[in-house]
């Protein structure tokens, strides 16, 4: 098998809503932290 | 089981795999067959990312571990989301620029060809003992709960899923795996709807979920630090998030997932899919499960949730013992549910006096009804010593068969179904182009035709689909199928991390010291996954991932210094 490591990725597109890669990870990130803490506060109010 | 489920049910497969294999008819040659024309959108690949995840155990176990140990299985998931972001940022760039068709592909131009073969080995021994688990673990519940034939069952499930992925190869597993996926949520969807609608008409949805929470059932999140307990915030986000960086950063079932997308941008997009939705999806699961168990707060629950086991002490000198044990079950379920309205009373009232002492005469029952339920597993122990006894494994299904609407049981056991072809699915397509591309071609026959390598992908998908049916007949039931899982694969997967932790992040390092490390990683492993097992240590399976994969980056490190030391002596 062939490889190409030093090659230039295909061109790339940006996703879709957020303006680049890393404002949609950050997302991604919050998103889950703020998951974890609804569901730290729905073990709290019903402890 | 009445004949409009048998038609949903089955109406339901095999429409599903007809589309399926309708839809792949043109699959032609090995790179069509393996990586589908990499032409799939984000939403497809997201989709299969998590129908490969989610298997039958899935739906049968989560649901009964919830009902017997309340949520606190959501945080075994809390790590798929970092691990989702990092794959993404890290990983996929790098599979993309080498345009591999196996994770371990990349590990030859890294490292060397026996790094990449024990890569694709170690792969190859768990996905192979996973797949035999994920066909037989729902076809024992199945068959023990509707009284289907153990063979039968699994050789169906095992058979139409071998037909579709001979038939069309790793497409013919992502375009199924959007219907199977489509179904299942739904289907998941309207049980707890259901479960809901089926509480007592005193009982609000609100009342339901405070009876849980006064029986702990609703502990989500323990940010408490304990090596031995296995679920916390902590073992999720640090055991957790190695375990699903191995799983889909380097387990070929899902790397052939995203590596089959448009573009590099959709495999992220599918990637950053799973992250958001896996751990609400889990949420949602295990909720149907605290809703069962309220559901039987309010309804008789069989003494014993597997009715296999209790059929075998019908007309034997056991079967009067049974018999009474239920009845006196019965009877504290009564007594249990009068506790339960008059804590519901006292919570409308905020009386905490009351609740107090209604909920201590309820744990005063549930102790008794425990004991109950121990004397039962104890007769059915004594009739049949090899019996398996842990029964929460059937307390979803038992409450689908017994309590759901004629045509909603078809509906939810397509769900299972589907849920167990989904991911076999994956993993037979997994386990085939790993042979042929990183063993078969790689080390045994390199210069064949194009159609010759179709033919052998085809040949390894029967031959797997064959183990794995195989090792699903003659296995026995583990206490907990989806940890039987997990745990399998905690045994490998930190290894297999490591050395894709050393190849993206330890330039320095060669393949002799990578390989040599592995194989001690992995002893080590081994003989800690031993030692706990014989309580000589008490560590969770989840931290095995973690110290695999240090393991063999620290041993790594070190091997490379003494060979550079070699070196710079010769």
């Amino acid at each position: 098998m062939e490889t190409h490591e030093n090659e230039p990725l295909n061109q790339e597109n940006g996703p879709p809503v957020f303006k680049s890669w890393n404002q949609l990870y950050a997302f991604v990130l919050i998103l889950h932290a703020v998951i974890i803490l609804l569901f730290y506060l729905f073990t709290q109010a019903y402890a | 089981m009445h004949t409009l489920d048998w038609i949903v049910m089955l109406g339901t497969l095999l429409t599903i795999v007809a589309y399926g294999v309708w839809k792949t008819r043109s699959v032609k040659s090995v790179q069509s067959y393996l990586l589908g024309d990499r032409d799939l959108p984000w939403w497809t690949i997201g989709l299969s990312i998590m129908a490969t995840q989610a298997s039958a155990i899935t739906f049968l176990s989560t649901p009964g571990q919830a009902y017997e140990d309340g949520m606190r299985f959501a945080q075994f998931y809390f790590g798929l989301p970092v691990a989702m972001v990092f794959l993404a940022v890290f990983v996929l760039p790098i599979y993309y620029r080498l345009k591999v068709y196996t994770a371990y592909e990349y590990l030859e131009g890294r490292f060397d060809l026996k790094t990449r073969t024990m890569a694709a080995i170690l792969f190859l021994v768990q996905r192979g003992l996973a797949a035999g688990i994920t066909i037989y673990a729902p076809a024992i519940i199945l068959s023990s709960i509707l009284n289907w034939p153990l063979t039968p069952t699994t050789l169906f499930i095992g058979v139409v899923v071998i037909f579709y992925t001979v038939m069309g190869g790793t497409k013919a597993v992502s375009v199924t795996q959007k219907q199977q996926m489509i179904v299942i949520l739904t289907g998941m969807f309207i049980a707890a709807i259901i479960l809901v609608l089926k509480l007592p008409t005193d009982v609000s949805f609100s009342d339901a979920v405070g009876v849980a929470g006064k029986m702990g059932k609703l502990n989500v999140v323990d940010f408490n630090f304990d090596l031995s307990n296995r679920y916390t915030f902590w073992s999720g986000m640090l055991g957790g998030v190695f375990l699903f960086l191995s799983y889909f950063g380097t387990d070929q079932s899902q790397v052939q997932r995203y590596l089959s997308g448009k573009s590099l941008a959709e495999s992220r997009l599918g990637l950053l899919f799973n992250g958001i939705l896996k751990v609400p999806m889990q949420f949602l699961i295990l909720f149907v499960g605290i809703l069962v168990f309220v559901f039987f707060q309010f309804n008789h629950p069989p003494v014993h949730f597997n009715a296999a086991n209790v059929d075998k002490l019908k007309g034997t000198a056991y079967e009067q013992q049974y018999n009474d044990y239920s009845d006196q079950y019965a009877q504290l379920n009564d007594q249990k549910e009068a506790e339960i309205r008059q804590m519901i009373q006292a919570m409308r009232q905020d009386d905490d006096a009351s609740l107090q002492s209604a909920q201590n005469r309820y744990e005063t029952i549930s102790q008794q009804e425990e004991e109950v339920r121990d004397n039962v597993k104890g007769i059915i122990l004594e009739q049949n010593p090899g019996a398996k006894t842990e029964d929460t494994d059937y307390v979803f299904i038992t409450f689908v068969t017994t309590y759901l609407p004629i045509g909603l049981v078809g509906l939810l056991l397509a769900v299972i179904f589907s849920a167990a072809m989904s991911s076999t699915a994956s993993e037979l397509n997994a386990l085939a182009t790993t042979t042929v591309i990183d063993l078969y071609r790689r080390s045994f026959a390199s210069n064949k035709s194009d159609h010759h390598y179709l033919q052998m992908s085809k040949f390894f998908t029967i031959l797997w689909g064959g183990i794995a049916l195989l090792f699903a007949l003659i296995a026995n039931l583990f206490d907990n199928l989806i940890e039987a899982v997990n745990i399998i694969g905690s045994l490998f997967y930190g290894v297999i991390l490591g050395i894709f932790m050393v190849a993206f992040f330890m330039k320095k390092i060669r393949g002799n010291a990578v390989f040599i490390a592995a194989i001690i990683g992995e002893l080590i492993v081994l003989v800690i996954f031993v030692l706990d097992k014989y309580e000589v240590i008490s560590i969770a399976y989840l931290w095995l991932n973690l110290i695999g994969c240090i393991l063999v980056m620290i041993l790594s490190q070190l091997f490379s210094l003494g060979s550079n030391r070699d070196e710079e002596i010769v």
